[in-house]
């Protein structure tokens, strides 16, 4: 399969960067901000699988494809601890708005 | 002459983005997993359009299935009604020029990336996973050993009792 954008890739990595970006500025609700640094990870992600399919060598492009799996790992313990600390916040001050949460110690 | 991947890749393109957007903007937090989970879907379907076709099934598997279900369950566990709308939260002037400037300033650096082969490169996902267990063997006993790490330190986040 030929003919794809080369720029277009990147342009959608740099706009999925920037709406998660304006998420993790904006929102207060916690899952809000763990949904918009998804977002953002998912960019990155897509900028590895996109540089590995164009890759000049089939060791770099294995390379890419290897950090883009190994990263969707990090996504995913990601969420599962920033779900534990919804919880203990949520337990702790009856709410996830993060601009509640003033101290370290839940 | 537009080839059809060109076409696919558009749309996709924006609904990646429309649906980013969406699930940020709107007021429900169910319908904002409803949005997510279709932004997952989507970054899924554009790489089966790369021709990476384990990562595609991964991202199916643990983004659109495991992350949106765990965090159907954080909304479900933290609200009394989940169809509770968030309270309002203006769209200040300045993220959104930080989010527009960030955009300007990647796309900018994009014309000093070297030009690449255009010729699309296939791996077969045997071919994939020999690199993950062989040459890349250490970055998946990293991983590993992260996830246990992090799983250990959430579970000690949510045990009961604990003072």
């Amino acid at each position: 399969m030929t003919g794809l954008p080369e720029a277009g890739f990147v342009g959608l990595s740099a706009a999925l960067v920037a709406v998660g970006l304006f998420g993790i500025l904006t929102r207060r609700n916690f899952v809000l901000l763990l949904i918009a640094i998804e977002i953002a990870m998912n960019a990155a992600i897509l900028n590895f699988v996109y540089f590995a399919a164009f890759a000049p060598t089939p060791g770099e492009g294995l390379a890419g494809q290897a950090a883009a799996v190994v990263l969707v790992g990090f996504a995913a313990t990601e969420v599962a601890v920033g779900l534990a600390i919804v919880l203990a916040l949520n337990r702790a001050k009856g709410t996830i708005n993060v601009a509640e949460a003033t101290e370290l110690r839940l | 002459m537009i080839g059809l991947a060109t076409i696919a890749f558009a749309v996709l393109a924006g609904v990646a983005v429309l649906t980013a957007v969406a699930a940020l903007l709107v007021r429900e937090l169910v319908h904002t997993i409803l949005w997510i989970a279709l932004f997952f879907v989507d970054l899924s379907a554009i790489y089966f359009l790369l021709e990476a076709p384990f990562l595609g099934v991964l991202q199916l598997g643990v983004y659109a299935g495991a992350v949106t279900v765990l965090l159907l369950f954080g909304i479900m566990v933290t609200r009394k009604r989940i169809f509770s709308r968030e309270a309002a939260t203006g769209l200040g002037p300045a993220p959104v020029a930080l989010a527009l400037l960030t955009f300007v300033f990647v796309v900018a650096a994009v014309g000093e990336l070297p030009s690449g082969p255009s010729a699309l490169q296939v791996y077969a996902p045997s071919d994939l996973s020999a690199a993950l267990f062989g040459t890349y063997g250490p970055w998946v006993l990293i991983l590993g050993i992260i996830m246990l790490t992090s799983v250990s330190g959430a579970i000690y986040l949510v045990r009961e009792g604990r003072e």
